[in-house]
């Protein structure tokens, strides 16, 4: 008979009562590690977006966001001086040209000129001609923006106005990233290889191709200048699709601007570093020359929601984790009221208060054993059910909040043909998917263990205060 | 040996004080078998608590070969009861849902005895009391009254303590099975030179003892000393 199993065998003296502990602590342990899970696989979630997205920051022309800015555009040697900015890793410049429809504007000339039709509203877009028809379609949408700017004209008749074209974005890129700094996902052929020479290759985007029937391989021109296929990208968006990448000098070289550029895509080497780079990177290329943002701003909206879910769990799981603490404190407390009386013979005949104390711990350690496994049985079932109603519930607000992102879009800076919040958020939102893996489940039990011994500790050293002569009291 | 210096304890009941134990002093020497009689309610047990370190005097002391237990700590007290002290409690106290044998071995594993060494002395400890084998294992709450106070005494005997105080370790026993109980206490105080203080009502116990002392309101008195050879002798 060891200490241990003493306190095995005290765990099990009142077989009821063992079981209706152990049952109200499986409760809270099993609440405490469905609410771990469901933190460790948003915060997992957030880091993984955090990672993809977070690092990046875009430099425009100062005043240029926003269609109808002015200021200078950027140049090379900015490009050069943001790269020498401590802590940035990789700087891409773009170059984005508006492609139209060289029937479509045609038409539109003899109307009294195309207005800012939104979208890729960068000032320092060049419109120029092409053989290629949008694969967008202007709807009803495209055509009031149309005439809300095309009034300013001497126009005026919105009702004549002739059907308008959505133009298409071409955007010049120093490397193989789209404007979001994230590498482009090519579904057909290969990059363009070199991105920093002058070269008649482009890629499209798969709706684009497709209204245009084209292929890896096919031919189109751009400013009377042929171009060929040499892969296709998909966004994930019809807008994103809706766009082409060229070379950046090929881009500046269409623009006849040399060495301009639209927007400088920054990436920082680490996430911590991502503010103290910013502001660096806004000191070095001058308030007046560039305005320096933090991209995927509507990202981030869906990060600081599933942000309050992590929290939200978190707060939960350190309440159950409290609560089974508690049980364990009270539970003891009240076995050591009833056993007064033994504790009382166990140190009348020597026992050492420490081995007394060990005793009620580990039997305590056994009831929060047993209230375990059957806790992480509950957890395993319940928590996926849990993590998506945590998030679920917050969707909606993350939804409101890149809607309204969305509806500026003529004035998100740079345009970002690559990005589509919405689908973005809603996608990285659905796919959280809460498994209670071993290894969070075996932290959980740890930290349930930890907290469990605390509250064995109270009730253990109240023993140290029993004194032998209980031993002749009368129970 | 064992010196009681004016032991003095009272008790607060209601607005009064009772002082079940009122300077008393005497003196054991190593070896000796004494006994305590004296009726109901007139401080044995509370006596035997004091000498047993399970309860502290109001006043007065105990001396353990020249130590005073007033002037040690919790811990050196405990030590005292494991090492030197083995107690027969009036009312047993042994623990319910362990068996005979489990509860022997206590107070050896508080001394760090190996667990082989423990079961053995435990259940020759048993035998000795005359416990059936068949029962060495059986839980305590499923043994009768007088098997469970011999299992009681075993437990007192287990670490070989210097002092043994047994209070009233035959009164659940029959004539037979008492008297083994008292030859075995006077073999270990004649050969393990163990000093035994035994409380009884027992007559036929307390005269084979080699000192009686009487409890009268809180007072110690002894009667006329007689050898134990004389003892078994007719009055
Ligand atoms: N903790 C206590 N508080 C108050 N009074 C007590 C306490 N313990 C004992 N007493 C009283 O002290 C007196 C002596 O009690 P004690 O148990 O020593 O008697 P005893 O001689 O052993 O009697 P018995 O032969 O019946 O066992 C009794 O009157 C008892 O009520
Ligand atoms: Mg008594």
């Amino acid at each position: 008979m060891s200490v241990l199993a003493r306190s095995i065998g005290n765990a099990f003296r009142n077989k009821v009562r063992t079981a209706a502990v152990v049952a109200v602590l499986a409760v809270a342990i099993g609440l405490a590690l469905a609410m771990l899970v469901a933190n460790q696989a948003v915060a997992g979630k957030v880091a993984e977006l955090n990672a993809s997205v977070g690092t990046v920051l875009t430099v425009n022309p100062a005043g240029g966001q926003g269609f109808e800015g002015g200021g200078e555009p950027l140049t090379a040697e900015q490009a050069a001086t943001a790269a020498a900015v401590p802590d940035v890793s990789t700087v891409v410049g773009t170059k984005a040209l508006r492609l139209r429809n060289a029937a479509a504007a045609a038409v539109d000339a003899g109307a009294g000129g195309p207005g800012g039709q939104g979208g890729q509203g960068s000032q320092s877009a060049t419109t120029v001609t092409t053989s290629l028809t949008a694969a967008v379609d202007a709807g009803t949408l495209g055509t009031r923006n149309q005439a809300a700017e095309g009034t300013t004209g001497a126009t005026g008749t919105a009702t004549a106005a002739p059907a308008f074209s959505v133009p298409v974005t071409a955007t010049g890129i120093g490397a193989e990233v789209d404007t979001t700094g994230k590498a482009l996902e090519l579904t057909q052929g290969t990059g363009l290889g070199d991105y920093t020479v002058v070269s008649t290759g482009a890629l499209l985007g798969t709706t684009l191709a497709e209204k245009n029937d084209l292929t890896v391989g096919s031919t189109f021109t751009v400013k009377d200048q042929s171009f060929t296929v040499a892969g296709l990208f998909d966004a994930g968006t019809a807008f994103g699709n809706n766009a082409l990448y060229l070379t950046l000098p090929t881009a500046q070289t269409l623009a006849e601007l040399p060495g301009e550029l639209s927007t400088m895509i920054v990436t920082v080497n680490s996430l911590e570093n991502v503010d103290a780079a910013k502001t660096a990177l806004q000191a070095a290329l001058g308030t007046d020359a560039a305005d320096v943002s933090q991209g995927e701003r509507n990202l981030e909206t869906a990060v600081s929601s599933l942000g309050s879910v992590k929290n939200i769990s978190f707060i939960a799981f350190v309440a159950a984790l409290a609560t089974a603490g508690l049980i364990i404190l009270l539970i003891m407390v009240m076995l050591v009221r009833e056993r007064r009386r033994e504790i009382g013979v166990l140190k009348a005949i020597g026992a050492p208060n420490r081995t007394i104390g060990l005793q009620f711990v580990l039997e305590a350690l056994v009831l929060v054993a047993l209230g375990s496994v059957v806790g992480a049985a509950v957890a395993s079932f319940a928590s996926g059910g849990i993590a998506s109603a945590l998030i679920s519930s917050n969707t909606a607000t993350a939804t409101v909040t890149t809607m309204a992102g969305q509806r500026g879009g003529p004035g998100i800076p740079g345009g970002m043909p690559g990005a589509n919040p919405l689908g973005g958020a809603s996608q990285l939102l659905t796919s959280v998917t809460a498994s209670a893996s071993p290894g969070v489940i075996a932290a959980g039990i740890t930290a349930v263990f930890g907290v469990a011994v605390i509250g064995a500790l109270v009730p253990a050293l109240l023993t140290a205060r029993i004194r032998p002569i209980e031993v002749l009291r009368g129970e | 040996m064992i010196e009681v210096k004016n032991l003095v304890r009272t008790f607060k009941s209601g607005d009064r004080t009772i002082k079940p134990v009122n300077d008393v002093s005497f003196m054991l020497e190593q070896g000796t078998l004494a006994s305590i009689v004296g009726k109901s309610g007139s401080g044995k047990s509370t006596l035997l608590s004091l000498l047993g370190a399970l309860d502290k005097p109001t006043s007065g002391d105990v001396l353990v070969n020249g130590v005073s237990l007033a002037g040690l700590p919790d811990g050196k007290l405990t030590e005292y009861r494991r090492r030197d002290i083995g107690f027969v409690f009036q009312q047993f106290n042994l623990i319910p849902n362990l068996s005979a044998v489990d509860n022997v071995m206590l107070p050896m594993e508080f001394a760090g005895i190996r667990k082989a060494a423990r079961l053995e002395r435990a259940r020759e400890l048993l035998e000795q009391v005359q416990l059936d084998p068949d029962k060495h294992g059986r839980r305590i709450n499923r043994l009768s009254g007088g098997e469970q106070q011999r299992v009681a005494i075993a437990r007192a005997l287990a670490n070989s303590p210097k002092l043994i105080l047994a209070d009233e370790p035959t009164g659940n026993l029959d004539e037979q099975t008492g008297e083994h109980i008292i030859e075995l206490l006077s073999s270990l105080s004649r050969d393990h030179n163990t000093t035994i203080l035994v409380v009884t009502h027992d007559r036929s116990l307390a005269n084979k003892t080699d000192r009686r002392f009487r409890l009268q309101q809180g007072r110690l008195t002894e009667e006329a000393a007689r050898s134990r050879a004389a003892a078994g002798a007719p009055a």
